[in-house]
């Protein structure tokens, strides 16, 4: 198991942002966690990566667990999120150059060039983050993830602000990642029908709670309570959301 | 702790100093207008014989001095917010950077913009009102890496109070040196306070370095007793913000602070 969530709670004051939640993940997996807002799958992510100290519960990553191991976890892993920024002054080319020295990456520029390309940005290289689209953020964002060539990826909503051909060419990227180089992704969205096509199992959560696991048609049919062909994942989101599965 | 992880940082905040032109403004503008404006003002008080030449180098040294100390307490603070300001410190947190590397990086790029300014305000000093800073320098410098020490451990605890209670205090990068200015005794001897901001003045690193470069100015050679209470005071600062710093840092993971960033 990559990734091993155990019995993982978050308390702010009284508010019980995730209550004992556990879920593992195997090398190679893409795996989707989904949830309305405020179910806790960020603060979840937050935890993984070690910008929030749990309440209680464990994760180790690689075997190792992120208190005592913080380093080298981080050395294998990455992340992004399109609510995340970085700083609008500096060009794209100079945030990267930052994330690839972080890195130690050896020929920084080779590698920021064939990053640039992989996402349709080489013309943005000399730009300042600030005159930037949201899309266009969102892949310097996606750049910086892939840096390290990382084991382990954890997205948040990586196809937000994108427009259907740049997030086409977005999940081909991160398909191909898990085809050639066995990366391992946790990936949340919003949009149902790519979490059906990009994750083989999926983490939902509702409340801060663990409430299914499985394959998308696994979670369709245990929510929904009926026998059905294809997954619908859209359709067990509204009927979480609208209090049928809490 | 890496190196190339504290350069990493050292790039991210020299490229800030290039492209912003408010940090530009910090390293250069500031100290230059200070020295401009005090040296027609110590032109006046010595055209006037109001001003023996020794008070004139005190007050044009201690102009460059106290620059130094408040620009390098100021950006230490203003490099942080600077991070937070553009949501870039959970990008920065999720790598294998750890929160020393970082400070150890930002902490360096400050000497450098400090270095930069104090050099811009002596040449002016020294083409514009005949002071030179430079030869005293030597001897100075005691005092001044005093006068910097204090200021880390002013520019850590800020931080970690930024850390803990974000854009809400941040007010504090620009004006904690302000606060501890009257007693830092800068522009007049600790003897010229009354009594009880003297006791307070005692406890000020910064009131040891101007109370002893005051004395080489005045010829009357180094103080070894200012140089060494303000080393002792600082050794106590410094390890008390290194550890409210690690705690205040631990509290914001806790609290879940380091995402929220507003």
């Amino acid at each position: 198991m990559l990734v091993k969530v155990e019995n993982l709670s978050k308390t702010f004051g009284d508010f019980q942002a995730v209550d004992n939640v556990s879920f593992g993940i195997e090398r190679g997996e893409i795996v989707g966690m989904l949830g309305p807002n405020g179910a806790g799958k960020t603060t979840t992510i937050h935890m993984i990566l070690g910008l929030i100290t749990p309440t209680s519960g464990r994760i180790s990553i690689f075997g190792d667990s992120m208190e005592t191991h913080r380093e080298s976890i981080l050395e294998r892993m990455n992340f992004t999120s399109p609510y995340t920024a970085f700083p609008l002054r500096l060009t794209v080319l100079e945030n990267l150059k930052v994330f690839a020295r972080i890195y130690n990456i050896k020929r920084p520029r080779e590698r920021i060039d064939e990053l640039l390309e992989r996402f349709g940005i080489t013309k943005l290289r000399d730009k300042a983050i600030s005159r930037l689209s949201s899309g266009e953020n969102t892949r310097v964002g996606l750049c910086k993830a892939f840096m390290n060539d990382p084991q382990l990826l954890l997205l948040d909503e990586p196809t937000a602000y994108l427009d259907p051909e740049i997030a086409w060419q977005v999940k081909n990227a991160l398909l191909e990642a898990q085809r050639e180089k066995g990366t391992t992704i946790l990936y949340t969205s919003h949009n149902m029908d790519e979490v059906e096509r990009m994750c083989k199992r999926v983490v939902f959560l509702h409340h801060g709670k663990v409430i299914a696991v499985g394959s998308p048609i696994e979670i369709t049919q245990s929510i929904l309570e009926e026998e059905r062909e294809e997954p619908a994942l859209e359709e067990v989101f509204m009927r979480v959301v609208r209090g049928k599965a809490a | 702790m890496k190196i190339h992880r504290i350069r990493a940082v050292m790039m991210r905040h020299g490229y800030e100093a290039r492209r912003n032109f408010d940090r530009v403004t910090d390293t250069i503008y500031w100290p230059v207008l200070d020295i401009v404006m005090w040296g027609f003002f110590t032109i006046y008080l010595s055209n006037s014989n109001r001003l023996q030449p020794t008070v004139v180098s005190c007050l044009l040294g201690a102009i460059i001095l106290w620059g130094t100390f408040y620009t390098f307490q100021r950006d230490m603070a203003v490099g942080f917010i600077d991070d937070l300001w553009c949501r870039n410190l959970i990008n920065l947190f999720s790598t294998p950077l750890s929160v020393w590397e970082y400070l150890i990086g930002v902490i360096l790029v400050c000497l450098i913009k400090v270095g930069i300014g104090m050099t811009a305000a002596a040449l002016i000093a020294w083409v514009g009102y005949s002071f030179d800073i430079f030869p005293w320098l030597p001897s100075f410098i005691p005092y001044m890496a005093n006068m910097l020490l204090f200021a880390l451990a002013g520019g850590i605890a800020i931080t970690g109070m930024i850390f803990r209670y974000t854009t809400k205090i941040q007010a504090l990068a620009w004006s904690f040196a302000g606060l501890l200015a009257p007693v830092s005794c800068v522009m007049y001897p600790m003897s010229s306070l009354p009594p009880w901001a003297q006791h307070i003045a005692w406890a000020m690193p910064t009131a040891h370095s101007f109370e002893g470069m005051r004395g080489i100015l005045a010829g009357r050679g180094f103080s070894a007793e200012h140089f060494w209470w303000g080393a002792g005071l600082n050794a106590i600062y410094f390890v008390v913000a290194i550890i409210f710093f690690g705690w205040i840092f631990e509290q914001s993971r806790t609290k879940g602070l380091l995402v929220k960033q507003d």
